[in-house]
Order: structure tokens, then C-alpha cells, then sequence
């Protein structure tokens, strides 16, 4: 035990208040004071401790335990409440002194005590104890032959495996379920040792045997692995079973193995499979970008069974190329609205590198359909084509007309945001006012210079038709910054009554607190109690909702609001600010507040309950409370 | 001794009884035209049958995003408490308007339903590995709430136990499936950001401590409490009230608390590391846990990918931007996400003509529909077994250079630590018998 007696002392600390911790609740249960030395969390198994703390030493020695301590933490082995933590410490400590105890614990316990120990003999792969496990397999109690079972398989190598095999011809058939699983760890170390043949016979002994279906199925799956490209003809098989649950086996396998051999069988499959098998095929065919065979994708995406065409269209959007382009879009004008949604969905995504000049190529033969379809998808792709799309806000058609001022709104650049901007203030056709007002809101805020865009649309607002007027002001409101600010505030505070109903509700919930003054001074100004209302109110909130400002500027909101404010009920609002974030200066000011006669009675209430929140600063709350003949802080 | 032998027999009492159980169902006299597919539903043969496994807050939710699937039929609901068991056969019977979602108290027996195709396990983090290793056995696909692990000797178990059984399994990593997040790891997977430095998670400390040896109380009846089953592969103790909360008992193992001098790190490593970490494992393509773990310093755990990428969990030093936050950086550019649904990136070009908006970001139910796919085609889905393992193993090896406050080795390829046997005692954990993985 070089480690151990290498361990820093502050390795040890810690350990000690990890320990600590692992007693420590909140009802205050501790013992920080165990020892971190062997010879000393022996003397607490070796004394008479109460249980919780021999439980802790034990995992103490989980860490700092050596070959030492094994004998008396073997004596814990059939005690009910203490054989889990001593096997902690049996299960980590290296060498063969530990597994010898544990073997040699499985003479006398019985019971969940005696599976403990040979499920801890497993857990250590303990090869001496393979003789031992392999006589508990015929234990009269099915479970402790369970656990003997899984041991086994735990330990693996050829003595194992076949006392496993052996048991299996012969066993009884409660005892089959965990012999097999037993059998299946042991093929796997062997596959994993690059013992294919030993590994493969392991496998199909499972998959003949007459246990559980799950293990049978973990049993196909090895035997397809172990077995290399010889395997493919067994997935073959499988893919063709009539059982649901072999055939999501070989679905979830195909999907391991990257020969292209797989896709060859998976299209045979496909070839012969109903549309609801055909169509999962599919997905595992776009599992496999590498080699997935796209012409059959693309043969599966058009007309035909709708499960299938799903899957082949949401495959062609991971999967497909240029290729696909025309099925997709063929696919995108049919009928049936999933078909169409599935196209779509695949044209946003669809890979190759030619994709996006094809779409756009294809505009100009396109008949109105498909020009709107295409259009979308320039939007969907953000494709760089504003001269195109400008041109097709000419066209009669309305729809194709609002899939290009969507597509605008997804794609136009700072330089060609005044296309929009124009087609919202005074669009070309009515029909096309609300469209291009939405595809201008998804532009602007999108913009990467905000203020540039804020003072587009601020010189904009004066060109526009009163319903446009208060778009822009509600995108300004959206898009936030100095300028959109500065705009918004104007409008409130100016002399068009439109304007200042709109502005002075946007900025009644301005998300930043850069409008503080401006709230404020339109709280001041305003003739109108209706927007002093919903200024001050939007003022106060700034303070309530940003919890990380600074106290002083929350407290000088507060103050303001409390003089600028008509309404008692507004007055109200500051003492709510003050107990959410409750300090000595929250609390004198609540006090203050005391002053306001229609606010005496709320602000006393306020006051209470801020010295009740306040943590520490007993003595100066209460030195406050007294001036001013509250009391003291209740506890 | 007595009672561990009477406890022996369970294989036969079910055997038993397991057509009892069946029995016990109330038969409906009438069958209602949902069960038949009539009214527009998915008919029996293409849904998915689910039982749920220990349904409590988090359960509750999970379930919530099950129930919304059209596909899904819920049967059965195991929990050790009598009121959690009664409280969701009454939300599942109700939603059916039928009577047969079955109670269990010993979640082996609902494992052990033919009928069954898949479960949700929501436990308390204790039961998570031994309940998800049970149920691949049993032949059952799974959706189970992280922390999945214990230790690393389980990550590596569950891994191979989901490859060896042909299961589908999803964490309850459900940020993998949030837009804004997945388009975080995108950008940084796919070189957007330049090459990548750094990635970030948040652990979020967990100051509350709550498992331990606690004074004796008297046990509630089974019925109400089953405290055997609720300990389950947990190291035996007394029943006392105070660790009935199974969102913190027995969590990562002994390391509920991790290093008790610095409360924000410790087993706040493992509660959101499971997902900020799998986030950082999903920037950094999924490759294998890091290979270096260094103790706290500044407020940081450092850790080193084999490609010289450094994972950091910090506290501290997040923009606002909601719980579980993740940042990654690269030579030509960062990007932020939190819980917000909000991303913010080092310049508006990364996000290719989007908006943050348009990315999107909740609900959690598209983790739910990705898992329920998966089941159906046997794709991996977004929180396989792999991501899991190596998620959680990045969490436990962090923990563990706490604990130990020195630097750690790793070696992924034969996941232990280089030259250090402490480090490598403290991989697992024995499990209270008779329970095993």
C-alpha cells in the first residue's frame, strides 16, 4: 500500500470531510472527527463504535484500506446492516487477500448476504473463485444460481464459458434466463479478446437455446458481429423475420456494421417489405450517409405508399444531392399536406453544394406554383437572390408575391433593407401591407447594426400610413437600442395622439433599463393621466424586474417614483420593490414612505417585512425599527 | 436472516402471481373507440406501451410530455410510495378514460410484463443505472432522468448494457433536443467559431446535504413507504424521514457534497454537469471524456481534452441568460445559451441570416417525440447510452479530482487514472445486496 502511505495530508483532509459530508444533513449529524489511517478506521470495526461510524470507516478503508484490512472487514460480511459497506471497501481493495475472503464468505452466508458476496466476486473477476461458482449454478436457492451465473460470465475466459455451457444444456428453466446472460458476457470478452470463433459458438448456443427471447436476441446480435462480413447473410435473415422484435434487433445492428454490405441487404429487403417496414429500412438507410444507396432513396420519395415516401423525403434532407432536387419539389406541390411539410422540411436542409444556384436558376421557367415553392425555399435556405425576389413583387399572383416578401424578410442584407422598408410604408399592392410588414420585422431585428436599421425605420415612420406608423414602432419596440429608444419615446411625447398611444404602451414595457429617464420624463410631462399611468408603472417596473442593478440606482427609481407618482396605487407598486430586495436602505426608505399619508399604513406593513428579510445587520435594523417606534425585527 | 430470505423468493412470487397482477386489472365492459385507433387516434399496433418507474416532480413532468404523444399508451406506474402510485393511475385512467393502468411497488414486476415496450425511469438518482440496466434486460427501451450514474464503472456499464441488449435509451438530457442548445453545439461542432479553445458548464452548487446514516425512526408501514426498495442498491441503513428526498439521496454515489470547503463544487458536479457537460461533450463532437482533471482554483475546474480543448465548470461569470449555461469559445468567435431560450453570440454573422427567435428553444417534449421515434426505427437517439457515458464520466472524474484536490490522468482508452490508485478505487462502488448491474 505504497499509495496510502503516500497520500498528502491534504488528500487526507479531505477525504475526512467528504466523509463528514456523508453524514452531514440538515439536521446537523456529524462526524468530521474519523480517521483517514488504516490501523486507526480499523480500531473503529474493531471496537464498539455504533453502526453508522463502522459503516464510515469501512468506507474509509474503501480508500485507504489495504490487504490489512481485510480479515475484519470480512467479519462484517453477515452482519444485515453492515455487509453492504464492508463490501465497499472488499470491492476496491486490490489483491488476493480480498478475493479469498469473499470466497471464502461464500461457505458460510446464505441468503441475499451470500449474493452479495458472489456478486462482489464477479465485480472482481476473480478467476480462483470459477470452481466455487461453478457448483453454487446447482444451488437449491434459484437466485443465489442466478448470481452465480452472472459471476461467471463477470469472470469469463474458457473455464467459465463452459461451466456456463454445460449448465445450460441441463439446467432448469428458471435458471436458463440468467445461465444465458452469463453466457453472452462470456462471448463478449471474447469477441472483445479477438476470440471471434470461441465468441460465435457462445452466441449461437444462446440463439438455439430454449431462454428468454431477450437473450436470444443478444445472442443474434453477437453472432452477427462476431462472425465479420460472414455475418451479413445472418442479418439478412433476420431482417426478413416476421418477429417485430428480431427485426428491430437487426435494424439496431445494421446500424453498427459499416460494410457496404449492409446497404446491399437492406435494399433487398426494402425490395420485399411492406410500406410501413419499408419505410423504417429507409431510416436506417440515412443512418448510413457513407454508402446509403440514394438512387433507391430517391425512387422511395416519389408517388408510392405515403410511409415510405415520408421516410424517403426526410432522408433526402440528410442524404440526398442536386440529384434529389426535382423529386423534392415535385414532392412539395403534391396534394397531400404531410407529403408536402416532409418536402419542404427536406429542401431547407438538403446537402450539395450546387443546391442553392439551382434553385435559383430555375425561377425564371417556373409556373406560379412552383415560383412560390421555389421562393419559399430561397427564404428556408437563405439564399443570396434580392434581385430575383424583388422581381417577383411584381407578380399578379398574391401568394407568390408573400413568399418573396417572406423570403425578403429572411434574406435582405442591410444594403437592401429599404426595399422592404418600402414595401411596408407604401406597399405596391394593399393586398401585400401586413405581409411586408411582417417580412420587415423579421429582417430588422436580425440586423447586425441595430442602431443603422433603428434609423431607417425612424425616418421611415413619417412616410408611412397610420397602421404602418405603429408597425414600426412595435418592430423599434422589438429591436431595442438607443436609436429604436430615442424614436419610441418621441413618439409617445409628441402631439400625434396615435403615436402617442402606441409609443407610450411600448415603452410602458421597454425590456431595458436605459429607459428609465425617458419613462420617467413622460411620467413628469405627460398631460394625459392615462400615459403618465403607464409610464410610471413601466418605470417601476425597471427596478423590479432587473435583480442585478446596482441598490442605488434601484433606490433612486424608487425615490422618484415615489415623488413623480399621482396614484396611491402606484405609490404601492415602489413599496412592493422595496421588499422584493430587501436592505437597510430599502428598509429606510419603506420607513420614509411612512411620511405619504395615503401610504402610511402599507409602507409600516412594507417596513416590517423588509426587517424581517434582511439577513444579519440585526442591530442596526432594530436601531431603525426603534427610531422609528416599530419595534424590533420579529425572529 | 430471516427476513433477507423471505425476500429471496421474489422470482417465484411473481411467477405466481404475475397472471394476478394481469388479473388485477379492472376488465373494461366496454372498450372505449380511442383503444381501437376510431376518433382520429394512432391505433394499438403502431403505439408504444410505457410504464413509468418511481413518478415523482421530475416524473411528473416527464410523464406530462409522455401522456401529449398521441402514440403512447401508459399502462403502469411503479413507485415505492402508495400515494405517487394512486396519484398517477388516477391522471392515467382519467386521460383514457378507462381503468387499466396497473400499480406496481416493486418495479421488477412491471419490468416483467410482456406487454410492455418501453419505461420511464424518474427515480431519485440512486435507483437511475440499477433501474435502467433491469429494464434492458428485460428487453424494455428506456427514457431515464440524469444524473443516469453513480460512479464511472457505471457509465461504462450502462453503455455496454444498452449495445449488448439492443435498447434504446435516452438521459433525460432533454437539451439536446432544444433548438437554441443544439444550435450552440452546432456552431462550435461544425467550426463556425474558428478552432475551438474552450467550452464552459455551469455545475451550480447543491449546498443541502441529505444522505448519510441518520438516527433510526420508526418505518412506515410497507405499503405507504417500501424503505427496502427505496434503498435498494443503496448501502443498508436506518429509515429516517430526512432521506426520503430522492432528487439528493445517495446522488453520484459518496460524492453527494464532493469537497464540503467549496459548497458551489461538489455534487452540483454531477446534478447539472449531466447536462451543461453533455452539452460541451455534444460542441466537442461527441469525442471521449477528457484527459486531464485539475482541482478547484479561482472558483474553476479545469479539465483537458486529449486535443488540448479545456472544459470548464465555473459558477461565476455567466451572462444572464437562465439555469444550466454553456459557452463556448473558439479563435474566431464564442457563443452563449442558457435555459432562457436566449443565445448570444461574439457577432450577429454566426447566426447565418437568423434570428434567436426563430432558432427557438423549449419545450422539453421534443426530447420525449425524438425518444418514441427512435424506439420505433432503432436510431440512437440525441441522449444515447455513448453521450450518457461519456458525459457522466467527464462529471464523476471531475468529482473525484475535488475530492482528492489534485490533478488527475486520465485515460480514456482504458478508463482508469494514470498512477493513481486512490483516484481509481473511488471508479465504482459496491452495490447493497442483492442488487448488481
Amino acid at each position: 500500500m505504497l499509495m496510502v502511505r503516500h497520500v498528502s495530508r491534504a488528500a487526507r483532509f479531505l477525504a475526512i470531510t467528504w466523509l463528514a459530508t456523508l453524514v452531514t444533513t440538515q439536521t446537523g449529524f456529524c462526524q468530521s472527527d474519523l480517521p483517514t489511517t488504516e490501523p486507526e478506521l480499523l480500531a473503529i470495526l474493531t471496537g464498539d463504535a455504533p453502526p453508522a461510524r463502522k459503516a464510515l470507516a469501512c468506507k474509509g478503508l474503501a480508500i485507504h484500506g489495504s490487504p490489512a484490512a481485510v480479515a475484519e472487514l470480512a467479519k462484517l460480511l453477515t452482519d444485515p446492516q453492515l455487509a453492504s459497506w464492508s463490501r465497499i471497501a472488499l470491492e476496491a481493495i486490490p489483491g488476493k487477500e480480498a478475493d479469498e475472503a469473499l470466497r471464502k464468505a461464500t461457505e458460510s452466508l446464505e441468503g441475499n448476504l451470500l449474493i452479495g458476496v458472489i456478486n462482489s466476486i464477479g465485480i472482481r473477476r476473480d478467476v480462483g473463485a470459477v470452481e466455487l461458482l461453478t457448483a453454487r449454478l446447482k444451488d437449491q436457492n434459484s437466485e443465489v444460481a442466478d448470481a452465480a451465473a452472472i459471476a461467471l460470465g463477470h469472470i469469463g475466459g474458457g473455464d467459465a464459458a463452459k461451466a456456463l455451457q454445460e449448465s445450460l444444456a441441463s439446467a432448469a428453466p428458471s435458471l436458463r434466463n440468467a445461465l444465458a446472460e452469463g453466457c453472452i458476457l462470456c462471448a463478449e470478452q471474447f469477441h472483445a479478446n479477438g476470440k471471434a470463433t470461441e465468441a460465435t459458438a457462445l452466441y449461437d448456443q444462446i440463439r438455439e437455446a430454449d431462454v428468454p427471447k431477450q437473450r436470444k436476441l443478444e445472442g443474434l446480435r453477437g453472432a452477427i458481429l462476431a462472425r465479420g462480413d460472414a455475418g451479413l447473410a445472418l442479418l439478412a435473415e433476420a431482417l426478413q423475420s416476421e418477429d417485430k422484435r428480431v427485426f428491430q434487433m437487426a435494424l439496431g445492428t445494421a446500424r453498427e456494421i459499416p460494410s457496404k454490405e449492409v446497404d446491399k441487404a437492406l435494399a433487398t429487403e426494402y425490395g420485399r417489405a411492406a410500406p410501413e417496414r419499408a419505410a423504417i429500412l429507409i431510416a436506417v438507410m440515412a443512418d448510413r450517409p457513407e454508402t446509403a444507396n440514394s438512387a433507391l432513396i430517391l425512387k422511395a420519395a416519389g408517388p408510392g405508399p405515403k410511409p415510405v415516401r415520408l421516410a424517403a423525403l426526410a432522408a433526402l434532407g440528410r442524404v440526398g444531392n442536386e440529384n434529389s432536387l426535382s423529386t423534392l419539389l415535385d414532392a412539395g406541390l403534391d396534394e397531400d399536406a404531410e407529403v408536402v411539410a416532409a418536402a419542404q422540411a427536406a429542401l431547407g436542409s438538403l446537402p450539395g453544394d450546387g443546391i442553392n444556384q439551382e434553385i435559383v436558376k430555375r425561377l425564371s421557367a417556373a409556373d406560379d406554383n412552383l415560383l412560390r415553392l421555389l421562393l419559399e425555399t430561397i427564404g428556408q435556405r437563405r439564399i443570396d437572390a434580392i434581385p430575383e425576389l424583388v422581381k417577383a413583387l411584381d407578380h399578379p399572383e398574391q401568394p407568390v408575391r408573400a413568399a418573396a416578401l417572406i423570403a425578403l424578410g429572411n434574406t435582405v442584407t442591410p444594403q437592401s433593407l429599404n426595399v422592404l422598408i418600402a414595401q411596408a410604408v407604401a406597399p405596391k399592392l394593399a393586398d401585400d401591407g401586413t405581409a411586408a410588414l411582417a417580412a420587415l420585422k423579421t429582417a430588422a431585428v436580425r440586423m447586425p447594426d441595430r442602431e443603422e436599421c433603428a434609423a431607417q425605420l425612424a425616418a421611415a415612420l413619417n412616410r408611412g400610413a397610420p397602421a404602418a406608423k405603429d408597425a414600426i414602432l412595435e418592430i423599434l419596440s422589438e429591436m431595442g437600442g438607443p436609436k429604436a429608444l430615442e424614436t419610441v419615446g418621441a413618439a409617445a411625447s409628441g402631439n400625434d395622439p396615435q403615436l402617442q398611444d402606441t409609443g407610450s404602451r411600448l415603452l410602458g414595457k421597454w425590456s431595458t433599463q436605459d429607459a428609465a429617464p425617458v419613462l420617467l420624463n413622460l411620467a413628469k410631462t405627460s398631460p394625459s393621466d392615462k400615459y403618465h399611468v403607464r409610464a410610471i408603472r413601466g418605470y417601476i417596473s425597471l427596478a423590479r424586474r432587473f435583480a442585478a442593478m446596482p441598490e442605488p440606482q434601484r433606490l433612486e427609481i424608487c425615490q422618484n417614483a415615489l415623488d413623480v407618482a399621482k396614484h396611491p396605487a402606484d405609490k404601492k407598486l415602489v413599496l412592493d420593490v422595496l421588499q422584493l430586495y430587501p436592505t437597510v436602505a430599502s428598509l429606510q426608505m419603506a420607513i420614509r414612505a411612512r411620511e405619504i399619508p395615503q401610504l402610511k399604513d402599507d409602507a409600516t406593513a412594507a417596513a416590517l417585512t423588509i426587517a424581517g428579510k434582511i439577513k444579519g445587520n440585526e442591530e442596526q435594523v432594530n436601531e431603525i425599527l426603534a427610531k422609528a417606534g416599530l419595534g424590533k425585527k420579529k425572529s | 436472516m430471516s427476513k433477507t430470505n423471505a425476500r429471496l423468493h421474489r422470482r417465484g412470487f411473481l411467477k405466481s402471481t404475475f397472471s394476478a397482477a394481469g388479473a388485477a386489472v379492472l376488465a373494461p365492459t366496454i372498450i372505449p373507440a380511442s383503444a381501437l385507433g376510431l376518433g382520429g387516434t394512432v391505433p394499438p399496433s403502431e403505439r408504444v406501451t410505457v410504464g413509468g418507474i418511481g413518478i415523482g416532480n421530475r416524473g411528473s413532468y416527464d410523464l406530462g410530455c409522455f401522456l401529449e404523444q398521441k402514440d403512447v399508451q401508459f399502462t403502469a406506474v411503479c413507485d415505492i410510495k402508495e400515494a405517487r402510485r394512486i396519484a398517477v393511475k388516477k391522471q392515467v385512467d382519467s386521460l383514457y378514460g378507462t381503468q387499466y393502468c396497473s400499480m406496481y411497488q416493486d418495479f421488477r414486476e412491471l419490468l416483467d410484463r410482456d406487454d410492455i415496450d418501453a419505461v420511464l425511469i424518474a427515480t431519485g438518482p440512486n435507483w437511475h443505472a440499477t433501474a435502467a440496466m433491469a429494464a434492458a434486460r428485460a428487453g424494455k427501451d428506456m427514457y431515464c432522468e440524469k444524473p443516469c450514474t453513480k460512479n464511472i464503472a457505471q457509465s461504462l456499464i450502462l453503455k455496454d448494457t444498452m449495445a449488448r441488449t439492443g435498447r434504446i435509451f435516452q438521459a433525460g438530457t432533454q437539451r439536446r433536443n432544444l433548438p437554441h442548445f443544439a444550435f450552440a453545439c452546432e456552431l462550435a461542432r461544425t467550426g463556425k467559431l474558428g478552432k475551438l479553445k474552450r467550452v464552459y458548464a455551469q455545475p451550480r452548487g447543491m449546498t443541502t446535504l441529505m444522505s448519510g446514516w441518520q438516527p433510526a425512526e420508526p418505518e412506515p408501514e410497507k405499503n405507504v413507504i417500501d424503505w427496502e426498495m427505496y434503498l435498494g442498491p443503496a448501502a443498508w441503513r436506518p429509515y429516517n424521514a430526512n432521506l426520503l428526498d430522492g432528487f439528493n439521496f445517495e446522488k453520484g454515489g459518496g460524492f453527494i457534497a464532493g469537497d464540503v470547503r467549496t459548497p458551489n463544487i461538489g455534487g452540483g458536479l454531477l446534478e447539472w454537469g449531466s447536462h451543461c457537460v453533455d452539452l460541451c461533450q455534444w460542441a466537442v463532437n461527441d469525442c471521449p471524456p477528457p484527459v486531464e482533471y485539475n482541482p478547484p482554483k479561482d472558483g474553476q475546474v479545469l479539465t483537458r481534452y486529449e486535443s488540448g480543448i479545456e472544459l470548464v465548470f465555473r459558477d461565476d461569470g455567466w451572462i444572464p441568460l437562465g439555469s444550466c449555461p454553456v459557452r463556448f469559445e473558439g479563435e474566431d468567435g464564442w457563443v452563449e445559451a442558457g435555459d432562457s431560450g436566449k443565445i448570444v453570440l461574439s457577432s450577429p454573422t454566426l447566426l447565418a441570416g437568423r434570428t434567436v427567435e426563430e432558432i427557438g428553444g423549449y419545450p422539453a417534449t421534443f426530447h420525449v417525440r425524438d425518444f418514441l421515434d427512435c424506439v420505433k426505427t432503432r436510431a440512437q437517439p440525441k441522449g444515447n447510452a455513448e453521450a450518457a457515458c461519456n458525459a457522466h464520466i467527464v462529471c464523476h472524474a471531475a468529482n473525484i479530482a475535488v475530492l482528492l484536490n489534485r490533478k488527475l490522468t486520465y485515460d480514456p482508452k482504458t478508463n482508469e487514472f494514470v498512477g493513481d490508485e486512490e483516484a481509481n478505487r473511488l471508479r465504482s462502488e459496491a452495490l447493497r445486496e442483492p442488487w448488481r448491474i
